[in-house]
């Protein structure tokens, strides 16, 4: 009838357990051992805890990059969502367990400044860095920039659409692209969001034509995408023939299979500024600001174009094969606070302006 | 269960248990509710971006829980009442789509039955459009209809099979029996099976984010809202919109079950045999059962397929470098970390979970409505909120001594009491109270009588318990994104970087030794507890 269970089993099974996690637990333990240095006060040592939104392999070769040339070790926690990390370091103010937070738009960066949360520094290197690229007083500095772009699946391109990629924005209007697109989803991703930024911008923040541009563009939409980095898969296996996504993360992904998919920049695009900060309270400053001097080297910027498609701030730094630069690519004027201030209206205006509710 | 003045052991053990409670559901959970603050909420409330995500987090809920109890019935049914072939084999499909990490078997739905799908496009040449209501509807039926099978089968199984044999012998046929007979004795179950398996799925995030387009629900607003946007003051507010919905479905099953006794094991033990349904019935289970497995099959072996081939859909070349990858370096370690964290989180929580449920449920105490709300309302706050409450209350400087390990298990104990405690409550309403009382009669203490005479009539729901902590433990994401840190790194974590990466190789090599791993696992527990405790549902 009823199953039994043999109940000193399994409280010895459940005690066996709780010794192994015990002994599991010790063994994992961090060792925050400090390298050894008898080098000056002002040397920075020991280890510095990063949290990291920038690509899983960007960050492991980064992260030695940087311990070799500085001898600071890093323990990283990569979560490639920036909006989680600025969530927990907003939820660990009491107790800040990051010295630095690396990577993401600034738009992640820049609350957490206005409510106390960072350590303003100003890197020596940051002098070079153009003023639209960093927070005047060091709160957040920019490093890398990212550029909107298109992706297109070169065989559904050339059987579907006569192979013609889009020049401009307005060209995804056409007839030949209905049930074709997909868009990072404007409410669930903030490529999405950009995207319709960038369309106000546009129209020099005319938002009946913004809109009106979004609701001929629905029709030509197949679906709307739930991440940003899923749409670019999607359209590598062909599901639709293109879709508005990062420039940098489509040539990461036409690396693999050259012939599969290709990029364009449409004209009047947005770009983002990646930001590096020093989270305040961290247990390692002089680490975390030997941190953010050597993310603005040559050096770092060199590999982190190399490693993950993206442009520097540095002049100096060469832009990867095939990459778009901010110089070379038409820009509409992308104005950050306006878009994060005005988020929740604009999303609300266009779920009604294409119907969905 | 004697009064709690004349034990004081016992009125010590209630008081652990609610200082537990409070100390670990609901002080953290009040950090994250009292976020917004008053005027955090009136505006929230204003903007009104909630209403659409509401209506449609309603409608989805209905319709996913009204399938997945049927289907869980059919199988439970099926497994327990049934003489159908191959039934270890269909226990351990049961518990397949519970082993599903977010985003990767959602994903793989779109990779079979997409527009582009291997089986919809490439065998068919269809291109189904799946994102939207229906798709995520059909993908939430399989991933959330074990739970219901899980409930129903325990309850099942403990029916007395000398009710169903009078009937039959009082002329009754064999529909007539089931509808009246059956079905009424399983209502505990079935009341615990609809009530947890809907608040799953009004709390599910994964399935409705990936499948689900344009119809925005609530748990996939909150969670945008703080992984796009940082803007975790609005999504505190959707996350108490949930609760709030959880506290009404709760107060709707205290309403429905009002005060009856659904006794099915009195005093005396019975060893006669259930009555045998009729092959044409056994045959239509069998099938029934296949189909589902079918499915089933097809998606988590385009997992395997997809770990043990360089491109998945596009190049099928076998390749074993995705597996090398996981084994390498460091990579491992997250595995080992989810294995141990489940492993004990599992075993503290069936055992705590069935204790409560005692206490509750035999309990005269005044304030026993509420500890049973408080068990049960986990189930209903998202694990990222889950996460936050934690981080935010135990991220202290006096705590920083403890291993951040055990944060991890403390919380998967408590986010995973509902499912346990359901069965314990559902099954001891099945059992008689005066054979507990009769140990009490003969001098044992109260505490004696749980230990010797109700825990080995609750085997099933232990196993219930154990089985869905462990298994919610392994695959859950959202819980951990925000306790983790480099050393306590879990499977999921990796699977989400991973998928980030667009390493979708890699990924899937992952998920598989995490779904291996966990089955495992299972299975050597299963063996070690001497085959008594059998994976799934209890046998017939």
């Amino acid at each position: 009838m009823t199953p039994e269970l043999d109940r000193r089993r399994f409280l010895m099974l459940a005690g066996a357990t709780a010794i192994v996690a015990a002994c599991g637990g010790a063994s994992t333990a961090p060792s925050a051992a400090p390298s050894a240095s008898a080098a000056g006060t002002a040397k920075a040592t020991g280890r510095i805890s990063i949290y990291s939104a920038l690509n899983e392999s960007t960050n492991n070769q980064l992260f030695a990059a940087f311990t070799k040339a500085t001898g600071v070790d890093v323990s990283a926690l990569p979560l490639a969502a920036a909006g989680d990390l600025q969530t927990k370091i907003t939820a660990e103010k009491n107790n800040p367990q990051a010295d630095i937070f690396v990577g993401g738009s600034s738009e992640f960066h820049d609350p957490l400044g206005k409510q106390g949360l960072l350590e303003a520094y100003q890197s020596p290197l940051a002098k070079d860095v153009a003023a639209q690229f960093k927070e005047a007083t060091g709160l957040w500095t920019g490093w890398y920039t990212g550029i909107f772009g298109f992706i297109s699946n070169t065989s559904r391109l050339n059987a579907d659409i006569g192979g013609k990629k889009p020049a401009t924005w307005d060209d995804l209007l056409e007839p030949a692209w209905k049930g074709k697109l997909i868009l990072p989803d404007p409410i669930k991703t903030g490529g999405g969001y950009i995207f319709i930024a960038t369309q106000i911008f546009r129209f020099n923040r005319n938002e009946t034509q913004a809109m009106d541009y979004m609701k001929k563009l629905h029709v030509n939409i197949l679906s709307y995408g739930p991440t940003s980095p899923g749409v670019i898969t999607s359209i590598s296996n062909g599901e639709a023939a293109g879709a508005p996504n990062w420039s940098h993360d489509i040539l990461t992904e036409k690396a693999k299979d050259p012939t599969r998919i290709d990029l364009t920049v449409p004209k009047d695009t947005g770009f983002e500024v990646g930001a590096v900060s020093i989270v305040k309270g961290g247990k390692n400053l002089p680490g975390a600001k030997a941190f953010v001097d050597w993310v603005l080297t040559k050096e770092a910027g060199d590999l982190n174009v190399k490693l993950s498609n993206r442009g520097s701030v540095r002049k100096d730094v060469s832009p990867a094969p095939g990459s778009p630069t901010l110089d070379q690519v038409s820009l509409v004027n992308y104005d950050r606070q306006w878009a994060t201030d005005n988020k929740t209206r604009i999303q609300k205006l266009w779920q009604t302006t294409v119907g969905i509710q | 269960m004697r009064s709690l003045r004349r034990e004081p052991a016992l009125l010590l053990a209630l008081l652990a248990v609610i200082a537990l409670v409070l100390a670990f559901i609901v002080y953290p959970q009040l950090q994250v509710v009292l976020t917004p603050g008053p005027g955090g909420y009136v505006e929230f409330l204003q903007e009104g971006t909630w209403l659409v995500p509401l209506r449609n987090s309603l409608q989805l809920t209905l319709l996913s829980t009204a399938t997945a109890v049927l289907l869980g019935f059919i199988y439970a049914y099926a497994m327990v009442y049934s003489n159908m072939r191959w039934k270890p084999f269909f226990r351990l499909i049961g518990i397949l789509p519970l082993l599903s990490p977010p985003f990767v078997v959602a994903a793989a739905y779109t990779l079979l039955f997409g527009a582009r799908g291997v089986i919809s496009y490439g065998v068919f040449g269809q291109s189904p459009n799946i994102y939207g209501l229906n798709g995520v509807w059909g993908v939430q039926t399989i991933a959330f209809f074990p739970f219901a099978y899980q409930l129903i089968a325990d309850a099942l199984s403990r029916s007395d099979p000398r009710m169903e044999q009078a009937a039959r012998n009082l002329g009754a046929g064999s529909w007539r029996v089931f509808w009246s007979v059956t079905l009424p004795l399983s209502r505990p179950g079935l009341g615990a099976a609809i009530l947890t398996t809907a608040i799953y799925i009004l709390e599910d995030f994964g399935n409705p984010q990936l499948i689900g387009g344009v119809f925005y629900v609530l748990p996939t607003q909150a969670y945008s809202l703080i992984s796009s946007f940082g803007e975790y003051t609005s999504a505190a507010a959707v996350s108490t919109i949930l609760l709030l919905l959880a506290l009404g479905l709760y107060l709707a099953k205290v309403r429905l079950d009002g005060g009856r006794s659904f006794v099915t094991i009195s005093g005396r033990a019975s060893s006669m045999p259930r009555p045998p349904v009729s092959p044409g019935v056994s045959r239509a289970c069998f099938v029934a059962c296949l189909g589902l497995a079918g499915v089933i099959l097809l998606v988590y072996g385009s997992l395997v397929v997809s770990a043990l081939t360089l491109r998945f859909p596009n190049n099928l070349q076998f390749t074993t470098e995705h597996f090398q990858y996981v084994l390498s370096g460091t990579n491992g370690d997250a595995l080992r970390n989810t294995l141990i964290f489940s492993g004990v989180a599992a075993a503290v929580s069936a055992v705590f979970a069935l204790f409560a449920g005692w206490l509750v449920q035999r309990g005269q105490w005044p304030g026993r409505r509420a500890l049973d709300l408080l068990l049960i309302l986990p189930a209903a706050i998202p694990g990222i909120f889950f996460g936050l409450g934690y981080l935010v209350a135990f991220n202290q400087k006096w705590l920083d001594f403890v291993d951040r390990g055990w944060l991890i298990i403390i919380a998967f104990i408590f986010w995973n009491i509902p499912v346990g405690y359901q069965a314990a409550v559902a099954g001891l309403r099945q059992i008689d109270r005066s054979i507990d009382e009769a140990a009490t009669s003969l001098g044992a203490s109260s505490l004696r009588g749980f230990r010797e005479v109700v825990l080995p009539m609750l085997g099933g729901s232990l196993r219930v318990a154990f089985i869905t902590t462990f298994v919610r433990a392994v695959t859950t994401l959202s819980l951990v994104i925000f306790l983790f840190t480099p050393p306590t790194t879990v499977a999921t974590i990796r699977i989400y970087q991973l998928v980030g990466d667009l390493n979708w190789g890699a990924a899937t090599a992952y998920t598989v030794s995490d779904i291996g791993m966990a089955i495992i696992a299972l299975l050597i527990f299963a063996v070690l507890a001497r085959g008594r405790i059998a994976l799934g549902a209890a046998r017939a």
